[in-house]
């Protein structure tokens, strides 16, 4: 028996070695080469740890001429700046500015609130986000429905419907690089999803002044978890 | 096109499955562990229960399991699938060392089970399930019971209880028997049937037995058990497989990740036990597909502001315009991994016509298009057709507003709203007047891969394995016609080792497989000339003609009728086929037959595909195969069929009538990155020569289908990625 299981072993080993060449460049791949990718991807990024916080010094800041958005993923650690290709009005409350990043993600954001992702993986398709808008532009306390169309993962989505209150904190003075801003901070508290049970916690820095959101910590589906994103030059 | 005939397909044993699926499974995100803490544990039958007996739970909907399990010198590797929220299935193949039944050492046996959920655990109620385990077939497994299961908490331990009681009969209620509720006669095991029949004569009769157990589990990772068992392994006593001192079984179990479990037991008071249980479910990816991302919209200045921009002197000739559009298109839908066919436009209209070679899912290619026609477009044209063509059957029209896709693009509501705008109509055969990419053809393609061939069941080898290498070349001289062919080459292997001569009474159309195996290490797999094309906007043709398969060549016809919109599809094929040498050069032996089906397919709800043939099998048989399928949105296929012929259970042989089950999951499921292939497997319990269909390469149902309504709704949302 244990020899047999050995033979096939092999075989199969045997199999992930010869590798496939084609005429066409594109769709042709050794699925063992494929998984064995996976593998050694995930492998990596356990060994490699999360990426630290890019900090951004004031004479990088100084020489950004465009808009920049920092984005600090939790889950996936490290840093990216994105810079703003296009912005979008319509009949709902609220701007829509679209962010892309180094490695051509894109984030969808109305008024500072995120109401779509792309590229990242389990992407939030499409959000409503009139509730929060109205609230943080108020800076008032409000509650009421959302709701995120998020993709499983496969090309297929579901429906999350939360239930938010949004409450003022109080306010702070939040720090982007060597300004610093008085804000009022919002937090945005949603139960709700898929099956009812998911919380979720957004917290919004507003600026007092300009009533931009310069801050912020928001929710991108349940795979990506947590961003903060950083509106360091609008 | 022919790359998709012959590689969609790539055969993953189940030995390769097993593993490749844990390597691939541990290397899943930590923190999409335990996404599904409610799901049962198996038993050792690779359904939910304990050890041996089985519990009143079911798994969560489309669940997809595989179990192996050894103690006492019985090995059961069982796949269960659940089809319905409250119906499952499972296939086993169990090997038992030391049962001397058939005068070889270790019995080897194939068996089907099916459960049905009856009650829901609610608050106060358990939840009950009633089984009919190896319920066809030789029967030496047969068993019906009806369980029920609660889990509580309790203040007192941490973790969660579930109890269980239930009543067996069969080889579940043969210890500790408490009368025979639904009458004593119940036939015995029987070697010498050809199996296959239900056993519905035996089904709850004959004593009945009480077992009962408890599941504890602690925490995340953790989980014992402990049952009284009613089977009293009579059949296994007596041939001395293992001793049963004790009805008592007790086991740990551990959670390695959100995919496995693995478990150790101490059986019967003599024996010691392993279960390895992997649970998948085809809703939740392995790995989450990540597309980069498309462009945003490119969205036209507002009429107001800049009125010449909407000016449709552009289009004044519709050939320049449309051969400059083709010009802009073909770039940027290559950047995307697609071709561009044909494009026509007027200042108001384009029509795009490609081919996807990229994504699976059809909508997320229409997107792509869409977005590259807003780049290039004048801001005239408002209307999109986009029409996705499979080798030369252009399979729908996407009819898209653009300034509703400028609309909704970041709309709350972006993927209703514009289904609720788009129309998905019938498309005509050919674009008259449209301009043409005309780098397409001719093309050649080739490649030389690896391959594994695997034979089953064999009782005294159960899985071999053939490897060695294979060329696929491909010559498409113009739209519709390719000309095709697979060399191979063996480099090792075990299939021809087989001993297992034929000895069907009927046409031996598949049974001599081991003399082709035997025959030559070098083999013509399949060489061919295909011709498809649309004869009409919801009609499919296919003509083919050459070394079609393995084991037949000749001429193949097939027309299909299926609306873009249609539940329903209606074909017929038409085959004369001889059957080829041994050793699968150009010659022919004698046998020939005409073969055909009219086959019926009809798309249920909740992702059920049927498929009705009825025609003449290879044999000369008369009759009818029944296909049911269950199809994921995101490309998960499982499914089962079986045949019923004029040929009888006795001169079929073993399993009276040809059945199997059938896998296909496309590669993107597990390396998250866009990619049109799949792998997939057919598995029959047995192969016989009754009811054995044709394998023709590139048959239209499924070529078609992934450009049409449902297939494209199920996928919507990929328009946005």
């Amino acid at each position: 028996m244990m020899g047999r299981i050995t033979r096939l072993v092999a075989v199969v080993i045997a199999a992930a070695f010869l590798v496939a060449c084609t005429s066409e460049n594109t769709n042709q791949q050794n699925l063992a080469k494929l998984i064995g990718g996976t593998l050694k991807q995930g492998v990596d990024s356990q060994r490699a740890g999360r990426q630290p916080k890019v900090v951004v010094t004031p004479k990088m800041l100084s020489e950004t001429t465009v808009a920049a958005l920092q984005v600090n993923p939790e889950i996936a650690g490290g840093s990216d700046f994105l810079r703003r290709v296009a912005s979008r009005s319509d009949s709902l409350p609220g701007q829509v500015e679209i962010w892309k990043s180094s490695d051509n993600a894109l984030i969808f954001l109305r008024n500072g609130v995120v109401v779509g992702t792309r590229g990242v993986g389990a992407d939030i398709i499409s959000a409503d986000a009139a509730l929060t808008v109205r609230a943080l532009k108020n800076r008032a306390p409000a509650s009421g429905l959302r709701e995120y169309i998020v993709s499983d993962g496969d090309v297929t989505t579901t429906r999350m419907r939360f239930r938010c209150t949004i409450n003022a904190v109080g306010n702070e003075k939040i720090t982007v690089v060597n300004q610093t801003f008085d804000a009022i901070h919002m937090r945005e508290t949603c139960i709700g999803g898929a099956v009812g049970d998911l919380r979720i916690e957004n917290d919004y820095w507003v600026q007092a002044n300009t009533g931009l959101v310069r801050k912020s910590r928001q929710w991108v589906g349940p795979v990506s978890g947590y961003f903060e994103l950083v509106l360091l030059k609008s | 096109m022919i790359r998709r005939a012959v590689d969609r397909i790539i055969q993953l044993t189940v030995l390769g499955a097993m593993i490749t699926l844990p390597a691939a499974l541990s290397a899943q995100d930590v923190d999409a562990v335990f996404r599904t803490p409610d799901r049962p544990s198996l038993n050792f039958y690779g359904t939910p229960g304990l050890m041996d007996m089985p519990s009143g739970e079911a798994l969560p909907d489309g669940q997809f399991v595989v179990g192996v399990s050894n103690f006492g010198g019985q090995t059961r590797t069982t796949v269960t699938f659940q089809a319905l929220p409250r119906v499952s299935a499972s296939f086993r193949y169990s090997g038992v060392k030391g049962l001397d039944i058939d005068g070889r050492d270790t019995y080897r046996d194939r068996s089907f089970d099916v459960r049905f959920l009856l009650n829901r655990e609610s608050r106060y109620l358990p939840a009950v399930t009633l089984g009919l385990q190896d319920f066809a077939g030789t029967g030496i497994f047969a068993g019906e019971f009806v369980a029920a299961t609660k889990s509580f908490t309790t203040t007192g331990l941490p973790g969660n209880i579930r109890a269980t009681v239930g009543l067996g009969w069969g080889r579940l209620g043969s210890s500790g028997s408490i009368g025979s509720p639904f009458g004593s006669a119940r036939p015995s095991y029987d070697v010498s049937s050809t199996g296959g029949d239900l056993s519905t004569d035996q089904w709850f009769r004959g004593p009945a037995a009480p077992f009962a157990g408890l599941e504890w589990q602690i925490n995340d990772k953790w989980g014992l058990k402990a049952e009284y068992s009613s089977d009293a392994y009579v059949v296994e006593q007596d041939d001395g497989v293992f001793t049963r001192d004790s009805r008592f079984n007790f086991g740990a179990e551990y959670q390695v990740s959100d995919a496995i479990r693995i478990g150790g037991y101490y059986m019967y008071g003599s024996e010691i036990g392993v279960n390895l249980q992997m649970q998948l479910n085809p809703k939740r990816p392995l790995s989450v597909l990540r597309f980069p991302a498309p462009r945003p919209y490119d969205i036209r200045p507002a009429r107001r502001d800049n009125p010449q921009a909407y000016s449709g002197d552009w289009a004044a000739s519709q050939t320049g315009a449309s051969n400059a559009v083709r010009d802009a298109l073909i770039p940027l839908l290559a950047a995307e991994g697609l071709v561009l066919v044909e494009t026509k436009t007027s200042a108001s209209t384009t029509e795009v016509r490609y081919s996807n070679e990229r994504y699976m899912a059809t909508a997320v290619s229409v997107g792509r298009v869409a977005r590259a026609m807003a780049r290039v477009l004048p801001a005239s044209v408002e209307t999109f057709r986009i029409v996705p063509v499979v080798d030369n059957l252009a399979q729908s029209a996407i009819v898209l507003r653009r300034s509703d896709l400028e609309a909704l693009e970041v709309h709350p509501n972006a993927t209703d709203a514009l289904l609720a705008v788009a129309g998905i109509d019938s498309v005509a055969p050919t674009l008259p007047g449209g301009a043409r990419n005309e780098e397409l053809f001719p093309v050649f393609n080739w490649s030389l891969a690896p391959f594994l061939e695997q034979s089953y069941f064999d009782p005294n080898e159960p899985v071999r394995v053939d490897g060695g290498v294979r060329l696929n070349m491909s010559y498409r001289p113009a739209p519709g016609w390719t000309v095709a062919g697979e060399l191979r080459h063996r480099l090792f292997g075990n299939v021809a080792d087989s001993d297992r001569e034929s000895n069907s009474v009927l046409p031996r159309v598949r049974t001599n497989s081991v003399l082709y195996a035997q025959a030559s290490d070098t083999t013509l797999r399949n060489l061919y000339v295909n011709r498809q094309w649309k004869p009409a906007p919801d009609v499919y043709a296919r003509m083919t003609a050459g070394y079609l398969e393995r084991m037949f060549g000749g001429v193949s016809a097939e027309l299909l009728w299926k609306p873009v919109a249609s539940r329903l599809a209606l074909g017929v094929e038409a085959n004369y086929v001889k059957q080829r040498d041994f050793n699968q050069a150009f010659g022919f032996q004698d046998y020939s037959v005409a073969t055909g089906h009219a086959s019926a397919y009809y798309e249920f709800d909740n992702g059920f595909v049927g498929q009705l043939d009825v025609g003449r099998y290879l044999a000369g048989d008369v009759g009818a195969t029944v296909t049911l399928e269950r199809e994921f949105n995101n490309g998960w296929k499982v499914g089962g069929f079986f045949t019923l012929t004029d040929v009888s259970a006795d001169d079929f042989g073993e399993g009276s009538f040809d059945k199997g089950i059938t896998l296909s999951i496309p590669i993107n499921w597990f390396v998250g990155r866009p990619d049109r292939r799949t792998v997939g497997t057919t598995i029959r319990p047995i192969q016989r020569d009754g009811g054995a269909r044709l394998n023709v390469p590139a048959r239209l149902y499924d070529q078609v289908r992934d450009g049409h309504r449902n297939a494209l709704v199920g996928n919507w949302s990929g328009v946005w990625e």
